[in-house]
């Protein structure tokens, strides 16, 4: 129970990837799973940036007095959520067009709906 | 020659360009022969590469001469020569047909883009190859998966979108599993190129066990899904059976490829054999893949789709190389490796002879193949060998990795499992065979069919004949491509 209050963002983003999963895994409306998916995602954001964070360092931002490599946060993680920021955009762009496109050949995004539907 | 390391970077540079060239060309057959002229030359640099390979030996790229922990690295050995000749020259297979069948599939105004997005897709994949910087093969793996649903959803149906949002929804959930597999590498290695991964976990791998059960058990289920192990399969069926023919070919014989390679990658280079054999995963891996090969085959039987059907044995198939894999000796590995590239012959002539046949005949149903074999008898021919090789028949490749999987059961002293390969190719032969016969004995079946007055040109059957004679030379003779997987695997 204490390690999980001292990494208590490494708790959160996993609590936040389990309800993403779920969310993702179980609910029919494809608008809710695509939030899920979002959430999914953010956590692993979250996750990666907190393991770059390094307490009382300042952002890798260097300024007039250059503190030396010891007096900056890490800022590999940062850089690479902000692709993994971009990649999850696109999807999540992606997965909305195809919401429209479903709603415009079944008349719905319930899951279950189409499945009963689209029965071939 | 020292100029053929930069091939591997020109090949996924040259894939890239001309698929973003192609949306700005005015004409189809300009974005056509643009997009089989470019694999093509990515054919001729991967045989360079190879060249190259077995002169100076494995080698590492550093892109942009930046040094390895900083900068990006590709990686190519045996394996990724090889697997870069097969991936350029099936894909560029796969055009040839789909120059055929396209315009019957796929509504003109997306012809285009259909084209665009095989490019990237072949790219992507071959990023995922090459990339010695397990972040920059996540990159690569969302990308892939974009360009993948982008060719199962571009015919535009009902169907095709039903089938294209369940594969991005698996998909994107594989790839967040992946993402957060790597987040626990990074958080205990502080790296993340493959080779000093690997170093680092070596020093601390007793500190962080469950760690690294965790972490192996995110990537196992992640690249799962998305490569379609047996549980997970769920999106396959769907997005292969409603695909255009040569979008599933491609997705059946290389995009599901690629992401086994990955996990071969991951578990011998990034985790070390050594340290993933403390683990419980690969015993996992071998149950999913053998019962794998059992449903997947049972649930091919039940099927009266035809490409339905073959989607099913894509499964099963998938089931022999993961079940290769999780065997975790060198002979195993071997055998998942040739297996990859006969099943990716064989599936990727199966996709192409099913889509001209329901070309012709303007029926999915098995039922209705009855006969066949007198109107298209080079189709049915080619079909034929195809079934062979699938059920193990000796001179066909299926027999030679068959006989492969067997040796690695041997040496791994699992002998029970060899009940499971012979009753998976059982299995294969009860749902291949019925075809054939219906399609060419049987009285009734061919009465009043008139000698090849279905068959496609000449040209259209080109790249299935050469796929067929690739199956039947491998199955003659595999020592060269053996002794190759033999020199690839123990550099890994």
């Amino acid at each position: 129970m204490e390690r999980l209050i001292t990494n208590y963002y490494e708790t959160a983003s996993i609590i936040l990837f389990g309800i993403g999963f779920m969310t993702l895994l179980i609910h029919n409306n494809l608008i809710k799973k695509i939030i899920g998916m979002n959430i999914m995602d953010t956590s692993i954001f979250l996750f990666f940036i907190a393991k770059g964070y390094i307490s009382a360092k300042e952002a890798p931002i260097i300024r007039a007095p250059y503190m030396g490599v010891e007096g900056y946060i890490n800022p590999v993680p940062t850089a690479l959520m902000l692709t993994g920021i971009v990649v999850a955009v696109s999807v999540t762009a992606f997965a909305l067009a195809l919401t429209i496109k479903i709603y415009e050949k079944y008349g719905t995004i319930e899951l279950n709906e189409i499945l009963e539907k689209g029965g071939d | 020659m020292a100029a053929a390391a930069n091939f591997p970077l020109l090949i996924i540079l040259i894939l890239f360009l001309s698929s973003f060239m192609m949306p700005v060309l005015k004409r189809v057959k300009a974005v056509k022969w643009l997009s089989l002229s470019s694999i093509l030359l990515c054919v001729v640099l991967s045989v360079l590469t190879l060249a190259y390979v077995q002169q100076n030996g494995a080698f590492l790229y550093k892109v942009g001469h930046f040094e390895a922990p900083w900068g990006n690295e590709l990686k190519i050995g045996y394996l990724e020569a090889i697997m870069s000749i097969m991936f350029t020259s099936i894909a560029a297979l796969i055009t040839w047909a789909s120059f055929f069948s396209a315009d019957y599939e796929i509504k003109e105004k997306n012809i285009m883009l259909y084209y665009t997005l095989c490019g990237m897709l072949l790219a992507s994949l071959l990023g995922i190859l090459y990339s010695n910087d397990i972040f920059n093969c996540f990159v690569f793996i969302e990308l892939s998966s974009i360009a993948a649903c982008g060719i199962v959803v571009v015919k535009d149906k009902k169907e095709n979108i039903k089938a294209g949002v369940k594969y991005l929804i698996l998909s994107s959930l594989g790839s967040g599993l992946v993402l957060m597999g790597i987040a626990f590498l990074y958080s205990i290695t502080g790296n993340l190129n493959i080779g000093f991964i690997h170093q680092e976990l070596v020093k601390v791998k007793d500190l962080y066990h469950n760690t690294l059960i965790i972490s192996l058990g995110l990537f196992t289920v992640g690249l799962g899904v998305k490569s379609a192990m047996f549980p997970v399969h769920i999106w396959l069926p769907d997005a292969h059976t409603y695909a255009p023919s040569s979008s599933s070919a491609l997705l059946s014989s290389l995009v599901l490829k690629a992401y086994i390679l990955l996990y071969i990658k991951i578990i011998y280079r990034v985790f070390g054999i050594e340290i993933v054999k403390t683990l419980p995963i690969l015993e996992i891996v071998l149950v999913m893949g053998a019962v794998g090969m059992i449903f997947g085959s049972i649930l091919a039987l039940l099927q009266k789709d035809l490409k339905r059907m073959i989607a099913y044995s894509s499964v099963a198939q998938i089931g022999y190389i993961f079940f290769g894999i999780g065997l975790g000796n060198i002979l195993g590995l071997m055998a998942a490796i040739f297996h990859i590239i006969s099943h990716a012959l064989t599936k990727s002539a199966l996709f192409l002879i099913a889509g001209n046949i329901i070309e012709r005949i303007h029926s999915k149903e098995i039922s209705r193949l009855k006969g066949i074999g007198i109107e298209m008898p080079i189709t049915l021919g080619v079909f034929v060998v195809c079934a062979l090789s699938m059920v193990g028949i000796p001179l066909f490749a299926g027999f030679n990795s068959k006989w492969n999987f067997a040796l690695a059961i041997i040496d791994s002293n699992r002998i029970l499992f060899i009940a499971v390969l012979v009753a998976s190719s059982l299995l294969n032969a009860l749902y291949y065979l019925p075809i054939i016969i219906n399609a060419y004995f049987g009285e009734e079946n061919t009465k009043d069919r008139v000698y090849m007055s279905k068959e496609k040109s000449l040209g259209a059957l080109l790249p299935i004949l050469i796929l067929a004679f690739a199956i039947i030379y491998l199955g003659i003779s595999s020592n060269g491509i053996i002794d190759l997987i033999a020199k690839s695997v123990s550099n890994l």
